[in-house]
């Protein structure tokens, strides 16, 4: 937050650095109106627009010269995206043309904005709270379809309504608790820890939490290495998968020595793939490197794909959660019954490979990767990831028959971390909770 | 001037306000409407309890004379919430309503610097600015000037109690409340509310039928309130508990339509953590009935207390229901149950220090506040007290953090965010409870006491005492060796305490109980209090965060349109007291946080 300041006019690229039909360039910041009237062919029409509004004209240069055709949409304090006076303006996407609009804008003295600054300003406005503020983050920088629908899911509120019924159900345990703590034993009823509850609550919060490693796959990620011996057919089914001839294919065992890498999306998920040198004895040094760089790729691997050529069989290894076996050119030679079988030559069977890829991905999350609601950020996680410990300390004291004050101290932590998600609670809430559920008072 | 210091009220807040003043080495003087009214306990007849009986060892840790005045009153003494853990318990104690106002009389004419006088303020005297405070008019005319004043007016200003049909302009039953005090303040501007309490019927004690009634003694052993002394004996007197019954609720079921709370005649807010028996009846159907404890008033009178069971229902159906409780059915009522409603200022027009933000050198305090109870009320009183002085004298007001007593969290909470209903205590309403033990409110205040001239010499020394014998008993705890692990790590297991240990280690028969038991919570607990200790790091960086009073929040680009009403309407000291305010965002926090991280409080 340091570096921000909220009381200059900043600009910034909307769209990716790249040619394309159109760009958006936004402006935010008191007064940009009218300094950008200054070089708009339609001064007046500009200045005086109201609130979502579109106004057509040219972008000039101080001399009068037309940089490009633009269409300005127009923001009054308020309202739009930072809440306070901005145009976004669509321009034409050449890369020549918005780098010109960008130096006129720096020449006006408007500031280039910091990565996430209008996000900032829509949240120190009042615009965002702290999780839909992320979810713009994470919407800006997602890699894939799968994780900007999840992120526009989480801008909806979606997250913010899940912590807020965890919350709620948090400060019915606390209230229980604390009326014990602020009335004397005689007054109340015989006390009977919500032990039920408290064991609910952790079950929910670990599920939430849990959607954390989903969203990370589906944000970041997944390597995939094609490993095997020689010639099993890697560099075929790497090109394949690609649809475009990237790995040298020949018959000859050990053609690829080095690895090569690329990206591509299975089922969603954004993966990166490897290429290997096929593992044998070599005495090629180079070859012998190339091994050496397989099996360092192997270890960091989130999946190994090992092909198996089922004209030679040979070596076949164990199976595990980040082994898949599969058998290679089925069209040659029948593979064992049972066994995931493709023939990278015809594409038969590659279909079936790529879900079982996804499935193993995803696998192990008892969270269906349909549900919308999957956290993504760090932040999030962690604050999640306390709230639940915090709570099975709780549950422990309650078992260990603890005095409340110390599981009173637990619960306290647990809400204090959902509420650094959502917004803080405070003790007036706790009481008001005690209130309205319990008959209290001499 | 006639005086340095004028302090008007003879309730808790007053007693505190005008000792501190005239101990402190001010020309105090108090004006009460009724010198023989001094120190009552209106209500219930009881000093203490949970968060409450903390706040009167911080008032007694500070120099104030609540404890003294308990501990030589008292005719029952119980610890409570022992199950529940150490930082939770609180001493409370039964009271001698009589030997409680005497002695608070007495105390107060003991004061050479103290004068009293009988008479009733109706307004105030301000300077030609009209800003400034100079002195006070009473109803029989007499001016008189001071330099300060503390304001305490308890239920009386404006004050009308309620009884079914029947109302009065009293402050208590029968005695007259404070008129047009509350009608000057609202014509000078400052924002004066009305709040609604109650309390129940007396009962005589020979009329009532104690066999069918559950007995409940006090502690063995009492134990003093004050820092001052290690042990009192007194004697004690027992209470009794019954329950309301399905015949009670019908009765004031079928009366409901004529409680002044329900047919629209009270318009103040009432308490909902002390709510009427009608108000019970009605909220919670479901329960077929509610606890009463019977407790006595004092030692020489037959007047009994029905803690549980106050009521603004006419007499005729008090009479009926509350002859309808086991134990009671004879019960002759001595004084019915009334409500009462009067005038408050919200809070939020005071600094921290308790000084009107409208009006130089008025503070106010206690009920006046908004607050409820007798403890609430001494706190404020005696800040009230110790920050009139320190204005006097010229130096920086005494704001007691939130993290160092009730006394912090009650006065933080009233000034930030006002109140609504009257205010009482709670240890919830503490974030750090696990500091604020009443067992040691002398290591967090003492010394504050001593700096403001309220404590003695010898008050920090018996201070300094105990912590040294605390550090023996540690050291001694910390040699032994207990099978393979050193006592004191023994001491960590919840199956180990203090006495147990005291059978393998004779020499802590040595100590003190209360220097044994506050070494078995510092260590039983210090994981706790560590993390707390983190925590508490977190808040004081927000807290250190000072904003300066004429901050122009206008100014502040960015500001939510509420956040900044708020924050004018407040003006916090701290960025700490800013994040409290109900109605200020956590943007409206990041953008004061950025703010004054850019160059404290210029403008742009």
């Amino acid at each position: 937050m340091r570096e921000y300041v909220t009381d200059d006019i900043i600009y910034a690229l909307a769209t990716p650095w790249a040619q394309s039909a159109l760009a958006v360039i936004r402006v935010s910041g008191e007064g940009c109106k009218a300094l950008l009237a200054t070089r708009f062919s339609r001064p007046k029409s500009l200045k005086e627009a109201g609130n979502a509004t579109l106004v057509h004209g040219y972008l000039q240069d101080e001399a009068g010269k037309k940089i490009d055709e633009v269409v300005a949409a127009v923001y009054t304090e308020g309202h739009g995206y930072t809440l306070e006076e901005a145009l976004e303006f669509s321009c034409h996407g050449s890369l020549a043309v918005i780098k010109e609009i960008l130096s006129l804008f720096s020449q006006l003295g408007m500031r280039s904005a910091e990565g996430g600054e209008f996000t900032f300003r829509a949240f120190l406005h009042g615009r965002l709270d702290l999780t839909q503020a992320e979810a713009v983050q994470e919407l800006v920088v997602s890699q894939s379809e799968r994780s900007r629908a999840l992120a526009l899911g989480r801008l909806e509120g979606s997250l913010k309504e899940r912590i807020s019924s965890l919350k709620q159900q948090l400060m019915q345990i606390m209230a229980a608790v604390e009326v014990q703590l602020d009335y004397a034993e005689d007054e109340l009823d015989e006390f009977v820890f919500p032990r039920t509850q408290l064991v609910d609550l952790i079950a929910q919060l670990h599920h939430l939490s849990e959607t954390y490693q989903v969203g990370k796959l589906y944000k970041s990620g997944a390597r995939i290495v094609l490993a095997g011996s020689t010639n099993a057919g890697k560099s075929s089914l790497f090109n394949l998968l690609l649809k475009q001839e990237r790995s040298i294919v020949s018959p000859i065992n050990g053609t690829t020595r080095d690895y090569i890498e690329a990206d591509l999306s299975i089922e969603g998920i954004p993966i990166r793939l490897y290429d290997t040198a096929g593992l044998r004895e070599s005495s090629d040094s180079v070859e012998r490197e190339g091994i050496k760089r397989t099996e360092r790729l192997i270890g960091q691997a989130d999946l190994v794909v090992f092909l198996v050529d089922s004209t030679l069989m040979g070596h076949v290894p164990e199976e595990d959660e980040r082994t898949l076996v599969v058998y290679n050119k089925s069209d040659l030679a029948k593979p064992p019954k049972g066994k995931l079988a493709i023939s990278a030559q015809s594409g038969e069977g590659v279909d079936r490979l790529l879900h079982e890829i996804s499935t193993r991905l995803t696998s192990g999350f008892s969270v269906s990767a349909d549900e919308l609601l999957i956290i993504e950020s760090e932040r999030q996680y962690q604050l999640l990831n306390a709230s639940e410990e915090a709570l099975g300390r709780a549950l422990a004291l309650v078992d260990e028959d603890i005095p409340l004050d110390i599981t009173a101290v637990e619960l306290g932590e647990a809400l204090d971390n959902l509420g650094q998600l959502t917004g803080e609670v405070t003790p007036s809430d706790i009481l008001e909770t005690i209130f309205s559920g319990f008959c209290v008072g001499k | 001037m006639d005086y340095d210091a004028i302090v008007v009220g003879g309730g808790h807040a007053g007693i505190e306000a005008s000792l501190a003043l005239s101990r402190i080495g001010f020309k105090t003087l108090l004006i009460t409407q009724n010198l023989d009214a001094i120190g009552r306990l209106s209500c219930n007849p009881a000093i203490g309890g949970l968060s409450k009986g903390n706040i009167v060892r911080e008032v007694d840790a500070l120099g104030g004379e609540m404890a003294h005045l308990i501990d030589h009153s008292m005719i029952q003494y119980r610890i409570l919430n022992r199950r529940r853990g150490p930082a939770v318990q609180a001493p409370r104690a039964q009271a001698d309503k009589f030997t409680y106002a005497r002695l608070a009389k007495e105390t107060l004419e003991s004061e050479h610097n103290l004068s009293l006088f009988m008479d009733t303020v109706v307004d105030f005297l301000l300077d030609p600015t009209g800003k400034r405070l100079t002195g006070v008019i009473t109803e029989r005319q007499h001016t008189i000037s001071a330099n300060v004043v503390v304001l305490t007016t308890g239920t009386f200003m404006e004050g009308k109690i309620f009884i079914g049909e029947y109302d009065a302009p009293n402050g208590r039953l029968d005695e007259p409340s404070a008129i047009g005090l509350g009608t000057n303040l609202r014509k000078k501007g400052f924002p004066v509310g009305r709040l609604k309490t109650g309390t129940p019927a007396r009962v005589r004690k020979s009329s009532l039928d104690f066999d069918k009634m559950e007995v409940q003694d006090g502690e063995e052993l009492m134990m003093p309130f004050s820092f001052d002394y290690d042990s009192i004996n007194r004697p004690q007197v027992p209470c009794y508990i019954t329950w309301t019954n399905e015949k009670t609720h019908a009765i004031i079921r079928d009366n409901i339509h004529r409680s002044p709370l329900y047919g629209g005649k009270i318009v103040g807010t009432g308490p909902r953590y002390c709510p009427s028996i009608e108000d019970k009846v009605v909220r919670f159907p479901d329960r077929n009935r509610h606890q009463i404890f019977v407790e006595p008033e004092g030692i020489g009178t037959e007047e009994m207390y029905l803690n549980g069971i106050s009521s603004s229902l006419p007499e005729d159906v008090q009479w009926d229901f509350v002859h309808s409780i086991e134990g009671l059915e004879h019960a002759q009522i001595m004084r019915p149950a009334y409500a009462v409603e009067y005038d408050f200022i919200n809070p939020q027009a005071l600094y921290p220090s308790l000084e009107s933000k409208l009006v130089e050198n008025l503070f106010i305090a206690g009920q006046t506040n908004g607050t409820s109870g007798y403890e609430e009320a001494a706190c404020q009183g005696l800040m009230a007290g110790i920050n009139a002085a320190q204005k006097l004298k010229g130096e920086p007001p005494l704001v007691l953090s939130r993290n160092e007593a009730y006394t912090g969290v009650l006065i933080d909470d009233l000034v930030t965010m006002g109140t609504k209903e009257p205010y009482r205590m709670f240890t919830s309403r503490a974030e750090y409870r696990l500091n604020l033990r009443h067992d040691s409110c002398d290591q967090r205040l003492t010394e504050k006491g001593f700096r403001v001239g309220l404590q003695s010499e010898e008050s920090l020394s018996r201070l300094r005492q105990k912590l040294e014998k605390m550090e023996t008993v540690k050291d001694l705890l910390r040699q032994r060796k207990l099978a393979d692990k050193s006592a004191i790590q023994a001491l960590k297991m919840p199956e180990v305490t203090m006495a147990s240990l005291q059978e393998s280690i004779p020499e802590l028969s040595g100590f003190e109980e209360p220097i044994k038991y506050q070494v078995e919570l510092d260590v039983k607990y210090e994981g706790y209090i560590n993390r707390q200790e983190r925590q508490i790091n977190r808040f004081e960086k927000l807290e250190s965060l000072h904003i300066s009073q004429d901050f122009d929040y206008d100014a502040l680009d960015g500001l939510s349109t509420e956040g900044k009403e708020k924050l004018k309407l407040v003006r916090p000291i701290s960025v700490g007291q800013a994040s409290r305010i109900s109605g200020v965002r956590n943007s409206d926090i990041a953008l004061l946080i950025v703010h004054l991280d850019r160059g404290g409080h210029r403008e742009r």
